[in-house]
């Protein structure tokens, strides 16, 4: 390929690589994270945890919680556990969509009374998957989801100017990793290595990220430009929902146990694992099932809409097997970002590539730190690196780590105040964004050389709590959690010793040298 | 070989503004000429979803122009083409 081509591509992808680096490193951190969202939600939920009613008792725990709280028809779940139970819980929505935060559950106790029980939930788990969309950015969401849509639009061009340029070496380097006192040249091989192989991860991310961000948008300007005004109008037609009419008088639905029976004869590969009801008990209640099935790629996870009188099926349209053909590629895209597909198998993939995407956007940095550096000369003064370098490099090390350990720090502190505290969501955000920006302002006050072995040791430490905590509540649910959480603190131990053994015997003309010192001659 | 420019201000704002506009016409265009037309079941969303590749696709690419003008040239000339088409989709299509 022409050499002029490559240089302008290799300036293409370093602009835009430098841009979005580190506000990708934490989408990326947290999407990994994102992946087991279900589990985490469930590892903060410290016992007692909400009790169960058997499902043969369902239709009744329904019935006995619509006469005491009619509010609770609007609309209201109903949890599938294992070993044939079930958790029934709704909250209270000022605006339609705004749930306040405070759900109602409702059980039956063994003599049949009903028991109704507000819960205030940590939202660590949503959190988490808040910092993903945004980055940490402020704002009701949506300033961070347009500025994150911003930087996906870079970051595919990142991706195909990376491309760019690696594509002439393919072939001869793609498998080297050349360890050597040539740093640049490890880090190099590193990033290349990561970015090619994880590719069509990345190129997925960043194409299903913009429409995400932008979809309103879009949506927006093809109205105009392609629907002359009638998009409304054929969303409508699309919904399966909109041709019903109202009809609040009470009336009796199909028990649980029917839907489910229901659901299987239709379809036995899918399981089933939440009821959606609305308008529940009325005439015109309809239920939604919600499941997942492996087999298929499905739109998180897929559902049907059932009449809730009659148990007539309304809509397949989402169903695994059942989508249609636009449906099916819509929930492939869907399905190609969230890991909707393929079980545990591909969740763990996800979560791998994940942390991968991460290293390879601070690797990034790192390649461009160790482009600038000002060389020593042979036996000559001490090198002080530019200031664009230093700021670089202590942003690299605070963002990134102060990632790492305010999200580990904030769900070890959930598990311990769960219960304990009034607005235990405020604390997760405090607990993040305190250590979050102290990590960056100290990491700028000290140097990245001096503070990156800190902020490693902290953020090995805030990880460490996660065990910790699940020991000091006496919870031992869910220990895959804690497992992973106690392995990777371990490893962030080791890069803390390896990072400080760095500043102090590695080069001196270095950002990451401790103080600028003459190379110790190994 | 001719020399390519780097014209980045040129070759971007190709990218990103004709580039949208490419990718939102060609994305109607698929809306038209494929079966149901626009207003089939569901269809919206996939047409809504291929204007984020079709547009990064031409944005990434858009410094092989040799040059800024060249990029606007030829991308605004794609769009004027497309547009058109996708107009007479709508008025004889509908």
């Amino acid at each position: 390929m022409r050499s002029d081509i490559i240089r302008l591509y290799k300036s293409v992808h370093t602009w835009t690589g430098i841009l979005t680096g580190l506000a990708l490193f934490i989408a990326f951190y947290a999407g990994a994270l994102t992946v087991f969202e279900g589990p985490l939600e469930r590892w903060l939920s410290t016992p007692p945890r909400e009790a169960s009613t058997p499902l043969d008792k369902a239709g009744e725990l329904i019935e006995k919680t619509l006469a005491a709280r009619p509010d609770a028809s609007k609309e209201f779940y109903l949890y599938l556990e294992d070993d044939d139970r079930v958790r029934l819980a709704w909250e209270k929505r000022t605006v339609r969509t705004v749930p306040d935060n405070a759900p109602w559950t409702a059980h039956l106790e063994e003599d049949g009374q009903l028991a109704l029980v507000q819960r205030h939930p940590s939202h660590m788990a949503q959190f988490i998957d808040s910092l993903h969309r945004t980055a940490g950015i402020p704002g009701d969401g949506e300033i961070g989801e347009h500025f994150m849509g911003v930087v996906s639009v870079l970051y595919a061009v990142a991706l195909v100017s990376g491309l760019i340029v690696v594509l002439p070496s393919l072939v001869k380097d793609f498998l080297a990793l050349r360890l050597g006192k040539n740093l640049k040249r490890f880090w190099l091989d590193a990033h290349n290595l990561v970015g090619v192989v994880s590719l069509p991860f990345h190129l997925v991310m960043a194409m299903t990220a913009v429409v995400f961000a932008f979809h309103d948008h879009l949506y927006d300007l093809e109205d105009k430009l392609v629907y002359g005004g009638q998009l409304r109008a054929i969303m409508k037609a699309s919904n399966p929902l909109a041709g019903l009419k109202p009809d609040p008088h009470p009336a009796t639905m199909v028990s649980p146990r029917q839907v489910l029976d229901k659901v299987r004869d239709l379809e036995p590969g899918f399981r089933p694992l939440i009821l959606h009801y609305r308008d529940g008990g009325t005439g015109s209640a309809v239920i939604r099932v919600l499941g997942e099935d492996p087999r298929y790629l499905l739109r998180g996870k897929g559902f049907l809409w059932m009449e809730g009188r009659s148990g007539e099926i309304l809509s397949t349209d989402y169903f695994p097997g059942r989508q249609g053909s636009w449906n099916t590629v819509v929930s492939s895209i869907f399905a190609l970002h969230f890991a909707s597909y393929g079980g545990d198998t591909v969740r763990w993939s996800y979560f791998f590539l994940g942390l991968a995407g991460a290293f390879l956007f601070y690797s990034g940095n790192l390649l461009w730190l160790e482009t600038r550096r000002r060389q020593e000369k042979h036996h000559g003064p001490a090198v002080a690196q530019s200031r664009a370098s230093r700021v670089m490099a202590a942003l690299t090390v605070s963002i990134s780590l102060g990632c790492v350990a305010g999200i580990s720090l904030s769900l070890a502190a959930g598990k311990i105040l769960s219960g304990k505290v009034n607005d235990i969501n405020a604390w997760h955000q405090g607990i993040y964004y305190a250590f979050f920006l102290g990590a960056v302002a100290w990491a700028y006050i000290r140097g990245a050389a001096r503070s990156a072995p800190q902020l490693l040791a902290a953020a090995s430490l805030a990880t460490a709590a996660i065990p910790m905590s699940s020991l000091v509540v006496g919870d031992s649910a869910l220990a895959g959690v804690d497992a992973v959480a106690a392995t990777a603190s371990l490893a962030l131990a080791w890069m803390a010793h390896r990072t400080a053994h760095r500043g102090k015997r590695g080069p001196g003309d270095s950002v990451w040298a401790v103080a600028p010192h003459e190379t110790k001659q190994h | 070989m001719s020399r390519l420019r780097r014209d980045w201000w040129g070759k971007s704002s190709a990218g990103v503004f004709g580039g949208l506009g490419l990718a939102l016409a060609l994305a109607g265009l698929v809306a038209w000429l494929t079966p149901g037309g626009p207003a089939a079941t569901n269809k919206f969303q996939l047409i809504m979803w291929l204007v984020s590749p079709l547009w990064l696709g031409v944005l990434s690419l858009c410094f092989l122009f040799p040059s800024g003008a060249s990029a606007w040239r030829w991308l605004g000339g794609a769009n004027l083409l497309a547009f058109a088409a996708l107009a007479a989709c709508r008025h004889f299509l509908a």
